[in-house]
């Protein structure tokens, strides 16, 4: 038997009643519960089948208005962009976002949505982190937070991790020592307890699993096999814990490799569902072994959302999204308005790490 | 006595902290610039972990502009993802939590969510808690680095990011269910502050030379507590400086603000 507990928090807490009163609402997860991904993952086919496809299929395939999509990567490594890019043009309305920190992939989603929410539209997003790191804050996000105009729930990075860490076990929650006597207790939808083993209080996060992964590794098998180098950032627990995981990589490798050395795979096939052969598919963001992050490609991209934050002026985004999203066909299109250049400085930027794809 | 920018100062105040045979959870900037200085110098033994998950990394492509950036993992011991980054730490196994913040209060509780508005309708919202919230939770102890100004050493939090020694009860952070004994020092180009044993609040322990406690307090929006043992901050030497800017950071990334005493 539990008992639920709560820290001293109220004690220094600004937040105030109102503000209290908004999140004090019954819980509910903003994604599949565990039982429902429980049962996706009972329902998928479990043969090694050639999973390999376009990004225009997948994404019609597994994406829908209403879902979570859970963001891979961390910050400005390894962003799924290029599944980013398919899913503006194809458009996706009411979204959950669930990362742990992202930066691009983010910012163009809500972009878009300023854009014409008709056609992307993000409702809410589960989180611990938005911004560029060393090149500045969200525009985007800022804007959308001023208004009240995206749900937001705060946790830790440890927090999202243990979460959707949780998701990939198949449970509905996961304890950990982050959150408590922060205001994150206040306004997060975790629950601090009193641990029945220790009588301590311990801070319990929900369990997330999103409907849709969106994970970019280095290599996989054309079954969805996946290695991953330099950082895991959440990737296999977020692809674990998603009902589908659309992946894009840098190379497919046979499987005799993935057999060769099984140690290395991270992300299981029938996780995945969806395997997508996308060279340079996080630019402009980095992946290990491939390619740094291209800091003046997001420092442009950020222009004309900056631009838009402080005076109301969307011309500089629409431009970016008429002709890199909207006005290209692929991913592939969009990476051939960069000339070979920056991609040539990018790869001699990451410094040939060393990585295993044999 | 060398000329010496802000930001040259901190990193050199923030590397002296640093004790040899422990591991620090870096932030982005000025503590991993601290970290590589008392590697290079007192610490040999100091071993830093990135959050995206490396452990004991040796950077020798230079200075990882992000804590996520591929730089981070050159040759780790060893290399996650974040929930190895966490998992090692909310074991025990991170002495020192190396972090920034928007805002800090008296008992080091830190504010890097939002300012200005309410929490649904921010004025401006910052990124959010990042890594921070976990590490002044779970490593050993916590240390800040903050710009020395009012408006950010501040009574009252509007939301309170990264858990301090909350309202100064004992048993807070044990209410907290954390682990992490919490907020250790505070280091800013101008002052070192620790906090009081007793009243866990903040205390003047180092002031830079020619500096009062008084001008302190002056950027300082609380009432702090002065260190009976008031010291004098260590200056960098010419080899520490050469040091910081030649080995630590030399495309000046973080350090090259200098601005002359």
């Amino acid at each position: 038997m539990t008992e639920t507990a709560s820290s001293l928090i109220k004690n220094v807490s600004q937040l105030g009643e109102e503000e209290l009163k908004k999140r004090d609402v019954p819980f509910e997860y903003w994604g599949p519960t565990p039982k429902e991904a429980r049962k996706a993952a009972v329902g998928k086919k479990k043969g090694l089948h050639d999973k390999r496809t376009t990004l225009k299929e997948a994404v019609s395939k597994y994406v829908k208005d209403g879902m979570n999509i859970g963001l891979g990567g961390f910050v400005n490594t390894r962003t799924p962009v290029a599944a980013v890019h398919e899913i503006i043009r194809q458009g996706c309305k009411d979204i959950t976002l669930s990362m742990q920190s992202n930066s691009i992939c983010a910012e163009l989603l809500a972009a878009a949505m300023i854009l014409d929410p008709d056609h992307v539209s993000v409702k809410r997003v589960e989180m611990a982190w938005w911004g560029y790191e060393v090149i500045g804050i969200a525009p985007i996000f800022r804007y959308l937070v001023s208004r009240g105009e995206i749900l937001v729930d705060d946790y830790t990075n440890y927090g999202m991790s243990a979460r959707f860490k949780a998701g990939s076990l198949g449970l509905p929650f996961i304890p950990t020592r982050d959150h408590g006597g922060s205001d994150m207790e206040l306004v997060n939808r975790g629950k601090m307890i009193k641990c029945p083993f220790t009588n301590e209080n311990i801070y319990l996060v929900p369990a997330c699993n999103p409907d849709v992964a969106l994970i970019h590794t280095q290599v996989a098998d054309m079954h969805g096999n996946a290695r991953i180098f330099g950082a895991l950032c959440t990737c296999p627990e977020i692809a674990m814990a998603a009902n589908h995981t659309i992946l894009t990589v840098e190379q497919v490798i046979p499987n005799e490799n993935i057999r060769k050395y099984p140690n290395l795979t991270e992300i299981p096939y029938m996780i995945v569902d969806a395997v997508v052969e996308q060279p340079l598919g996080a630019y402009p963001g980095a992946v290990y072994g491939y390619n740094w992050f291209d800091m003046p490609e997001i420092l442009e991209f950020r222009k004309g959302c900056d631009e838009f934050r402080k005076t109301g002026n969307k011309d500089g985004m629409q431009a970016y999204f008429d002709k890199y999203i909207f006005g290209c066909e692929t991913f592939d299109d969009f990476l051939a308005t960069r000339p070979y250049s920056k991609i040539k400085e990018m790869k001699q930027n990451d410094g040939v790490q060393p990585i295993l794809i044999d | 006595m060398p000329d010496y920018g802000p930001f040259e100062m901190i990193a050199y105040a923030g590397s002296k902290v640093l004790e040899d045979e422990t591991v620090v959870f870096v932030g982005t900037g000025l503590p991993i610039i601290a970290s590589l200085h008392a590697q290079l110098t007192h610490a040999p033994q100091l071993q830093m972990i990135f959050e995206a998950g490396s452990l004991g990394a040796q950077l020798d492509q230079g200075l990882p502009l992000s804590v996520g950036d591929t730089k981070a993992f050159r040759k780790a011991l060893y290399a996650k993802g974040l929930c190895g980054a966490f998992e090692l730490t909310q074991r025990g196994y991170s002495d020192y939590a190396f972090i920034g913040g928007a805002e800090i209060d008296m008992y080091g509780n830190l504010n890097s969510t939002f300012q200005g508005g309410t929490y649904s309708e921010s004025k401006v919202r910052f990124p959010g808690s990042g890594g921070a919230g976990a590490m002044s939770a779970n490593c050993e102890k916590t240390i800040a680095i903050m710009a020395l100004e009012k408006r950010r050493f501040t009574e009252k939090l509007q939301f309170v990011t990264s858990i301090g020694y909350g309202d100064g009860s004992p048993d807070y952070r044990e209410k907290a269910g954390v682990y992490g004994s919490g907020p250790y020092r505070v280091i800013t180009n101008e002052a070192l502050f620790g906090y009081d044993k007793d009243t866990r609040r903040m205390m003047l322990l180092e002031v830079l030379p020619g500096l009062t406690p008084a001008d302190i307090q002056e950027k300082v929006g609380f009432e702090l507590l002065i260190s009976p043992d008031l010291k004098e901050m260590a200056e960098p030497t010419e080899e520490d400086l050469r040091l910081l800017r030649d080995e630590c950071d030399p495309d000046g990334y973080f350090l090259k603000r200098v601005v002359k005493k």
